[in-house]
């Protein structure tokens, strides 16, 4: 059995995911069960970016990534009329569901030998602006695909997924304990990776921490 | 809050408090405002591979993508008007199953029921007229059949 068919509620077991209040897509969910095309377009323009979001910065290659999610969708429309809403948080369980197929991939990737490189869209040239840019995103990307894979979840699941440190730890199925010394890790060596490529910083401001303090306070949710 | 509290939420949390653990948000921003100098040497450092790792847009899913998707989903089957109530084809798709195999047998049924009608009374028509009908079934070639009994006993051969 591989992992994404292994039971990703089982990860509510480590650190509680039980749901303070309602899921928010319980109702769309529902709907989805009943087959309902407005509710099936709703739920993919919901959920695919994050999808696509998550798998390509797990596994680094777009057209693997299009696939996991193409495959997390087919987990849904199976699972949709199951769903009972108060075990897991729907999109807990999604992520567990994609990161399980991501982890088959990186598996089998690490078992066959890669013949040759894999073909590339040759972009043509790039205006200065989309040249940085474009710069900016592969050394990103570097920096985390030279992350271990834990690391990499992690951080990918609290940074850019914004997923809380409780649902976060679910889906990992660790403490939150655990899951802050797989974050503290990742940033250090992100950090390392930063200072190993200076060209593809941002430009730093003169106090960088100005936006996050009073008159330098930290931003939060009523900030927005 | 403690200082080295502070440090390990900066850790592994980032400079952004609104990524930090909700349960302890108020605390370590009270703590940074009362420390502001600390908590500034602390943040400065997290803010700046923060903004790093923003620099990385997040894909898009192109509409090929959207429509391939969608295209997966169980196709949408609305319950028969008329024939079943909305309510027993919601709750139960065997229900559903059951009330189409009862519709296709009842049909069935009825046309085979109309055929040998249609049968039975165009062989009537087409037989003899009232006054002179055989009496037995021998008696009339065109109703005999070869599970008939036959007069002839071939006796004379």
């Amino acid at each position: 059995m591989n992992d994404a068919e292994r039971d990703p509620d089982a990860a509510s077991d480590v650190a509680s995911d039980v749901p303070s209040e309602a899921d928010p897509d319980a109702a769309l969910l529902a709907r989805v069960a009943r087959a309902e095309p407005a509710a099936v377009r709703a739920l993919v323009a919901r959920k695919l970016p994050r999808l696509l979001a998550l798998a390509t910065r797990m596994l680094g290659d777009r057209m693997e990534a299009e696939d996991i999610a193409q495959e997390a969708f087919v987990r849904i429309w199976k699972h949709a009329p199951r769903w009972r809403e108060g075990e897991a948080r729907f999109d807990t369980w999604l992520h567990r569901v994609a990161l399980n197929l991501c982890y088959d991939r990186l598996r089998a990737s690490r078992d066959e030998p890669v013949d040759e490189l894999p073909d590339s869209v040759d972009p043509g040239p790039l205006p200065d602006a989309r040249l940085e840019a474009h710069a900016r995103d592969a050394n990103v990307r570097a920096a985390l695909a030279a992350l271990p894979a834990r690391q990499r979840e992690a951080i990918v699941l609290q940074y850019y997924q914004e997923l809380s440190n409780l649902d976060a730890a679910a889906v990992m199925g660790i403490t939150v304990e655990a899951l802050e010394s797989l974050l503290s890790r990742a940033r250090r060596n992100l950090r390392a990776s930063l200072a190993a490529a200076p060209a593809s910083m941002p430009a730093s401001p003169a106090q960088p921490a100005a936006p996050h303090l009073p008159n330098t306070r930290p931003r939060t949710s009523d900030d927005t | 809050m403690t200082p080295d509290r502070f440090r390990a939420i900066v850790d592994a949390y980032g400079a952004d408090a609104r990524h930090w653990p909700a349960g302890e948000r108020a605390a370590a921003l009270a703590w940074a405002d009362a420390h502001q100098d600390e908590a500034h040497a602390l943040l400065r450092a997290s803010a700046q591979l923060d903004a790093w790792l923003a620099t990385d847009a997040p894909p898009q899913p192109d509409a090929a993508l959207t429509r391939r998707i969608i295209a997966s989903a169980p196709a949408w089957a609305p319950a028969p008007r008329g024939l079943v109530s909305r309510g027993v084809a919601a709750r139960s798709p065997r229900a559903r199953v059951w009330w189409s195999g009862a519709a296709l047998i009842g049909a069935g049924l009825a046309g085979v029921l109309a055929g040998a009608f249609v049968v039975s009374f165009a062989l009537l028509a087409g037989g003899p007229p009232h006054g002179t009908t055989p009496a037995t079934a021998s008696d009339a070639p065109s109703l005999a059949t070869s599970f008939d009994g036959t007069t002839a006993d071939w006796s004379g051969e």
